[in-house]
């Protein structure tokens, strides 16, 4: 029955809610400063897959976001590498000065 | 052919927004030369400072950000870009601000060394790019341009709290920054994502309108994502202002990093991030009147003779009429109902038609203005109640200052409330509270800065940047001293200063709101007001007191080398700002004014 239904917006939520719950609790609980960084991609990806659906013309042809959502999952594609690139130089910076990316090692400053 | 004449119909319409729209965005755009001309020039010489290329930027930018726009007259809001961007006095003002702070900021750093001629190139190109990516927060009108200046804001700055190399506690502030940065980011494009999806835009003004229709309609299944997706987008602009419960990342950064990048930070990043709320507020919670038939009401306008107009107009403005009698729901007082009227009497009542569409458009979005109000004034008292209350314990001078201005976005977006709540019930009231916080952004500029130059100047002097280590500083600088306790007074609000003027504002759009809107969570905002100014002095007076009453602590006291005539200079020249913009208070209210005059339409 699952296989033969119509595809929906709905489905195409349901994955970006489980990437956006699954990102939001790797940064939560990873304690490797690369893992919560790659749960900060997988955030934006959850993201990222809603704004597709809801510009697809096809999945939605009343009130779709047309060529707006393609255009800002663009963006926020080119966001999250530019991110990333300053989220990793900062992390070499953290383990020259500390010789670890354990993101629990990161006490000195306790506010 | 008809497909290529439309093709050239389209260019020469973009072609036409675009000359329009660079004319009103050259202060961007100097920024982008300027950080260009950085990198360049260092391919070139080493031998040019470029502090003052860095300069010259700010001064152009801010030269062309043209604040004199304001005093002459009425600035239209027009729409920049097909609509990504707003270009009206709020714009002007903010951008204002930032390059006028951008510009004293340039020579602060000068001044008090930091970044040293090496770094100049890096540290200037990052200030420079985050303070575009603030300008762009303070014009955004789409929520695409929303999320891109927020981290065209951000991802530099978390640079700039690691800016001094092979520093451990550097290197961890910037670490937490860039975390929890991305981090409320990701959360906040999600929340766009749904609200987006939910209303099929992304362009404010066009969402406002959508909202006014959903809303009404809008089983609890869909409140429910419109509450998840406003509080998902609250998260990532509470972490922009330092806001309570996602205040976490300030102190630690304000700690880790130096004294000249915390300025940045709790002025600029404050200002755009209020311009920011400000906008979103307002955008969502309001339809602009140019939303409403603008077409037609120019065809109507057009007409000169009474006879010309034909029925179809009048059909075209029933067709609306029934549009709003859906929106309201049954609600007949609303519904418009027009009637052939006499000749001299048509262009008038097409206006009125539009006032009274977008009364009915206004009264559908009231549940977002109360929730938003809410929303804000939530924020707002936990804010400044924490940030004034963790301040006691702080024994770093930054640290002091990093809840000290967690306490001040507290009170900065108590000016929000009043106005969600007064907005299209009584805008004149609603365009005071603007005001207000733009009266007491303005104050904060100064005393911010101020603040945090003398504490790098003492840092070059006594290498410390304890409180204690501050015990008799009266005694071997006594200007730096003065100056600071007048920035200190003028903080907490202490009447003669500048600092009363910018809270008696927000304070009196509270009461105004209060009695007009007539909700209790602004009497409550007022009282957390009123107590937390009174509690904040403490604070500020103990580090007066350690630095006037206390005997100089030997074993910290690091040589009584005097301070320089230029860094007194300096310090005076923000102080002066501090204290007599009381005597010129009318030229800051009417800036304010100016500056909102046509924000709510």
């Amino acid at each position: 029955m699952l296989l033969i239904g119509t595809v929906s917006v709905s489905w195409y939520l349901a994955v970006g809610a489980v990437l956006f719950v699954l990102g939001a609790v790797c940064m939560a609980t990873k304690r490797n400063l690369l893992g919560v960084l790659m749960g900060v991609e997988l955030v934006l990806n959850g993201a990222n897959m809603n704004f597709i659906a809801f510009g697809s013309k096809v999945l939605r042809p009343e009130g779709s976001l047309g060529l707006d959502g393609q255009l800002i999952a663009l963006f926020v594609i080119v966001l999250a590498a530019a991110e990333a690139a300053v989220a990793l130089a900062i992390a070499l910076n953290f383990y020259n000065n500390h010789n670890t990316v354990d993101v629990d090692r990161a006490n000195e400053l306790n506010g | 052919m008809e497909l290529t004449t439309d093709f050239y119909q389209l260019i020469d319409a973009l072609k036409a927004d675009s000359a329009n729209s660079l004319k009103l965005f050259l202060p961007e755009i100097t920024l982008c030369v300027s950080i260009v001309l950085f990198l360049a020039v260092r391919l070139i010489t080493n031998k040019l400072d470029l502090f003052w290329v860095a300069l010259a930027g700010a001064v152009v930018g801010l030269i062309f950000s043209n604040p004199l726009q304001l005093c002459g007259g009425d600035v239209q809001s027009e729409e920049l870009f097909t609509g990504l961007l707003v270009h009206d006095g709020l714009t002007i003002a903010i951008r204002t601000v930032l390059m006028l702070f951008l510009v004293l900021f340039l020579v602060f750093t000068k001044i008090s060394g930091v970044p040293d001629r090496d770094d100049g190139a890096d540290v200037y190109s990052l200030v420079f790019g985050s303070t575009l990516g603030m300008c762009l927060m303070a014009s955004a009108n789409h929520l695409l341009i929303v999320f891109l200046a927020i981290e065209m804001a951000g991802v530099p700055s978390y640079v700039l709290a690691g800016l001094i190399k092979g520093r451990k506690r550097g290197s961890e502030a910037a670490l937490k920054y860039a975390i929890y940065g991305a981090g409320a980011a990701g959360v906040m494009l999600y929340g766009i994502s749904l609200l987006v999806g939910l209303t099929g835009t992304a362009h404010l003004p066009t969402m406002a309108l959508s909202l006014a229709e959903v809303i009404p309609a809008a089983g609890l299944g869909e409140q429910a994502v419109l509450c998840l997706a406003a509080v998902m987008i609250s998260v990532g602009v509470a972490f922009k202002l330092s806001a309570v419960p996602f205040h976490f990342w300030a102190p630690d950064v304000f700690h880790g990093a130096c004294a000249e990048v915390n300025a940045f930070l709790s002025v600029a990043s404050k200002a755009a991030a209020l311009a920011l709320l400000l906008r979103l507020a307002v955008g969502l919670g309001s339809v602009p009147l140019h939303e409403i038939g603008p077409t037609r009401a120019f065809e109507s306008h057009q007409e000169t003779s009474l006879s010309d107009v034909t029925s179809t107009q009048w059909v075209l403005l029933e067709d609306d009429s029934d549009a709003v009698e859906a929106v309201v729901d049954g609600d007949s007082s609303t519904v418009l109902h027009v009637e052939p009227q006499e000749p001299g009497a048509e262009e008038i009542t097409v206006v009125d038609v539009r006032h009274e569409i977008k009364q009915a458009y206004d009264e559908a979005l009231t549940p977002v203005r109360n929730f938003i109000g809410l929303l804000v004034a939530f924020f707002a008292v936990i804010t400044a109640t924490f940030g004034n209350l963790a301040a006691y314990g702080q024994k770093n001078i930054k640290r002091l200052l990093a809840y000290s201005t967690i306490a001040h976005a507290g009170y900065m977006m108590m000016a929000i409330s009043p106005l969600m709540m007064m907005l299209s019930t009584d805008n004149a009231a609603a365009e005071e509270a603007a005001s207000a916080l733009i009266q007491y952004i303005v104050v904060y500029l100064f005393l911010n800065l101020g603040a945090f130059a003398i504490i790098a100047f003492l840092r070059n002097y006594v290498g410390s940047e304890e409180i204690e280590d501050y015990s008799g500083m009266i005694k071997s600088r006594p200007v730096l001293v003065i100056c600071l306790a007048l920035i200190f007074f003028s903080l907490v609000g202490l009447p003669p200063l500048s600092g009363f003027l910018g809270k008696f504002a927000i304070f009196a759009s509270l009461a105004d709101g209060y009695s007009t809107a007539g909700s209790s969570a602004l009497l409550i905002l007022l009282l957390a007001g009123g107590i937390n100014t009174a509690i904040s002095l403490f604070y500020y007076l103990r580090v007066i007191k350690t630095m006037v009453m206390r005997e100089p602590n030997e074993e910290h006291h690091l040589g009584d080398r005097p301070v320089g005539r230029i860094e007194m200079a300096y310090v005076i020249l923000v102080t002066v700002p501090t204290v007599f913009l009381i005597v010129c208070w009318q030229w800051v209210a009417g800036f304010a004014d100016e500056a909102v005059k046509n924000f709510i339409s």
